[in-house]
């Protein structure tokens, strides 16, 4: 009996003992220091990831799930830039440090990884993939942690810490489908073919075609597929039967490649109109590039061939980096980020405040940021909508490196002017 | 006496395991699970004291671990719990009736979909736009775990006739049915895009899954990371008992004989069909736990966009299947052990090995072999070792090492 009241007593004790040395109760809510602005007369507010000489940026992507190629590709972007940027003296008089975490398109890896990298980080330089982001949405919001997503859903915008630095997939498929009109490819009251795939990509891309389809009086034919679905053979031939003057895609390269094929095949050689993630160079080789000549890609963002100045210093800087991939879209992307980043950060810093709470409040001041033309000019200050509605427009072209040939300027149809994208009021 | 009749019971796992061949369970790759003694009542003496210490001694632990760890490490913690949770319930489905099943991703899916939807607030009074009933979330807890029975019991004219392997592919079209329900019903699973956040998990005021109202414990602050670390404990817990109680009792014995041989357990009274179902029935069960405490540990209620990645595809099935053949099938601690290694060690691995430094180092650059590929070999190469080297998995791999200690100090002792 004795004994047996023994061991709890003992057990319940030795914890009492053991929690006195405990680190986490002497752990209270992260270091909010106060950092003197490296001998500066203005004192600089600071909380999270930033130090005296050091400001640390989180990575959460792809190198080994199905973005790996996107992924690699970005954070090469990333690292460019900050060499660049580090070589120049920094941001604020600090050197730039990513932090980078592959979470294999999981979201139970990425919400581990996102609590081990919060404490140390002012914010996320990219987090790629959409379970990933809407796992993690809650969590930017409790801990204000500004986050750039590699997604282009205008449904992701009802978070102010989600910053997508581009325009929407609903606003790339209205400006696609636009320039088909301009160019005389398709015309009023013609029918159209859209291929979506299920999920918040697929159906962003399907809210634009449908707001062009009204405003056109266009007759649209929608089919959703699934992501493991390869074959389009059935699809494309419904189309040419119901007499399609162009196929808009919202899919992934694999099923955009099936598409073109059967398009040539069928010998409709319809237009191909398809958001920024339906091309990997990939699925462009000696066979296919025939099928795929008259696809018209449509992004915020420069392929990697572009002859845009700054896009050319990128692909320089790249070769010279001597990575080990072939160079993609990712690349020029990623460099843009860390180029928005960048401007963000120094109005931070002159504002005297680069806590996580002077970043969103410079977020919302920044309403011209400019990449050289990498990306369209960037307006953030308005919480809910999309940063710009400016796109190129690309066709693949396999002598390239990249695959892709940029074919427009940066241009704004009139629909979609009128059209609201996301969570706008 | 009574030691001579426990030694008996306790080799007795290990015979059985050599004469698998004759069972049924031999064509599912698998060796029969440890067999429970008839004589179920626990030992006397010194054994049974420090067996209790043992217990103690690690309850302790569990439930001093929140004051130390840090909030990743406590979130992995967590993840073993669920996969704990569904791999107990998996294992009485298979391990201890033989009946081999793809479908837990899917009564996952019920489950943690039948809190959100009894515990969400209706849409009159909040402006999402959201199927729910604003229950009670602890009785919609309990409710999601009736209605995953439910819908595993609805699944009786399946679970009760098909037998082992074909009820796997039967249960693999659950996994299919759960992927297209979930996108096509966002009203109620919050669809694809960005899913519905679950209500707080309240308690006469006191939140598990939230800050609210802040405590602290001995200078630690106890957030909702480890008020939810201590709710999950306890639901294992919970189910670990229940579980280890059924296979000790009437229904662990009527499991194993249809196992064993349907005709001999229907000779003997047993009505197969039933147990069969049943069986399934509870599993369901388990795996609804198991689906709630998801919501809750993610936050968030999303379906899958694919079956082959995401929170109730068939990657998720496979993966407890090899929980409970890692720790060898029908043992409930091996199920423990097998969540573990297989929820548990890709993510330590994750923490242990950051990604900038060691392998970038050993592989040459941003090659792609990151944490992640690694863990996908540890995990494949621990399989391997089981299947290879003890069939009967980490369960047996204890039970020898128990009887070992066992036969080197009962001697002594005894005499």
């Amino acid at each position: 009996m004795r004994r047996r009241l023994a061991v709890p007593a003992m057990a319940l004790a030795g914890l009492l003992v053991l929690s006195a040395c405990s680190d986490k109760a002497t752990d209270s809510g992260g270091g909010g220091g106060e950092g003197g602005g490296g001998g500066e007369a203005a004192e600089l507010a600071t909380d999270f990831g930033v130090t005296d000489d050091l400001i640390t940026l989180g990575v959460l992507t792809d190198n080994s799930g199905p973005f790996k190629d996107l992924g690699l590709g970005v954070v090469q972007g990333h690292e460019l830039w900050i060499e660049e940027t580090n070589a120049d003296g920094g941001v604020c008089e600090r050197d730039i440090a990513i932090e980078v975490r592959d979470h294999g398109y999981k979201a139970d890896t990425a919400t581990i990884q996102y609590p081990e990298l919060e404490p140390n980080i002012l914010g996320f330089m990219q987090l790629l993939g959409s379970p990933i982001n809407a796992a993690l949405d809650q969590n930017l919001i409790d801990d204000e942690v500004t986050s750039v997503a590699l997604s282009w859903s205008s449904f992701i915008l009802d978070n102010p810490y989600v910053v997508i630095p581009g325009t929407t997939y609903d606003i790339e498929m209205i400006n696609g489908l636009s320039y088909l009109l301009e160019e005389g490819l398709i015309a009023d009251g013609d029918t159209i073919g859209h291929i979506y795939i299920q999920g918040e990509y697929g159906e962003n891309g399907l809210l634009g075609s449908q707001y062009f389809a009204e405003q056109h009086g266009i007759t649209l034919e929608a089919v959703q597929v699934t992501s493991t679905d390869t074959d389009m053979r059935n699809i494309v031939t419904g189309f040419a039967g119901q007499g399609v003057t162009a196929i808009a895609l919202t899919t992934s390269p694999g099923q955009t490649g099936s598409a073109a094929a059967v398009n040539a095949q069928l010998g409709l050689n319809v237009p191909l109109v398809g958001n920024n993630p339906t091309f990997a160079p990939q699925i462009l080789n000696a066979d296919s590039a025939a099928a795929l000549e008259n696809m018209f890609l449509v992004a915020s963002s420069v392929p990697y061939s572009s002859d845009v100045e700054q896009a050319q210093a990128v692909a320089e800087a790249y070769e010279a980096a001597g990575y080990a991939e072939l160079p993609n879209a990712g690349v020029t992307y990623g460099y843009a980020i860390g180029e928005i980043w960048g401007q963000i950060m120094e109005r931070a810093c002159e504002n005297g405040d680069m806590t996580r709470a002077g970043i969103q409040e410079a977020l919302r001041q920044s309403e011209n940021i400019t990449t050289g033309e990498l990306v369209a000019d960037l307006d953030f200050s308005n919480v809910g909508t999309p940063a710009t509605n400016q796109v190129y427009v690309a066709t693949p072209n396999i002598d390239l490196p990249g695959g892709v040939e940029q074919i427009s300027e940066l241009f704004v149809s009139e629909v979609a002017e009128t059209y609201v994208a996301g969570c706008q009021e | 006496m009574s030691d001579a009749r426990q030694e008996l019971a306790r080799a007795a796992p290990v015979d059985e395991a050599a004469v698998s061949p004759e069972s049924p369970q031999a064509t599912v790759g698998d060796d029969p699970p440890p067999q429970t003694p008839l004589d179920t009542r626990p030992p006397r003496g010194r054994g049974d004291i420090v067996r209790w210490v043992a217990w103690v001694a690690l309850a302790v632990v569990l439930l001093a671990l929140p004051l130390y760890l840090t909030t990743p490490w406590l979130r992995v913690g967590e993840y073993v719990m669920i996969g704990a949770v569904a791999a107990i319930g998996l294992t009485l489905l298979t391990g201890q009736t033989g009946q081999l099943s793809l479908g837990t991703p899917f009564f996952m899916l019920v489950g943690g979909t039948s809190y959100v939807v009894l515990a969400g607030q209706p849409s009159e009074i909040s402006d999402e736009e959201f199927l729910g009933f604003g229950l009670p979330p602890m009785l919609a807890l309990v409710l999601a775990v009736v209605v995953a029975a439910i819908f595993g019991l609805a699944f009786a004219p399946v679970a009760g006739r098909v037998k082992g392997i074909y009820l796997a592919i039967a249960t693999l079209s659950l996994v299919y049915l759960g992927l297209y329900l979930g996108q096509s019903l966002p009203y109620i699973t919050g669809g694809t895009a960005s899913g519905r956040n679950p209500e707080d998990l309240t308690m006469f005021g006191f939140s598990f899954t939230s800050n609210d109202p802040e405590i602290s414990l001995l200078g630690v602050p106890l957030r909702d990371t480890e008020r939810l670390w201590w709710l999950f404990l306890v639901l294992t817990a919970i189910a670990y008992v229940l579980a280890q109680g059924a296979i000790r009792g009437r229904p662990g014995r009527s499991w194993r004989a249809v196992r064993d041989n349907e005709f001999s357990a229907a000779v003997m009274g047993v009505r197969v069909a039933w147990v069969r179902a049943g069986v399934f029935a509870i599993s369901s069960a388990y795996a609804g736990l198991a689906g709630v405490m998801t919501v809750l540990w993610f936050g968030l209620l999303k379906a899958d966009e694919t079956e082959f990645a995401g929170t109730w595809s068939i990657v998720v099935a496979i993966g407890f299947l090899a929980m409970i053949i890692i720790g060898g099938l029908g043992s409930v601690p091996g199920a423990v052990v097998g969540a573990m290694l297989v929820n548990g060690l890709p993510l330590v691995i994750q923490l242990l090995i950051p990604q900038s430094s060691v392998l970038r180092e050993l592989t040459g650059g941003d090659n792609g072999f990151t944490p992640i590929v690694l863990t996908a070999f540890v995990y494949g190469l621990a399989i391997i070792a089981v299947v290879l080297f003890e069939p009967g998995g980490l369960a047996a791999l204890g039970r020898r090492f128990t009887n070992a200690l066992n036969s080197r100090t009962k001697p002594t002792k005894g005499n």
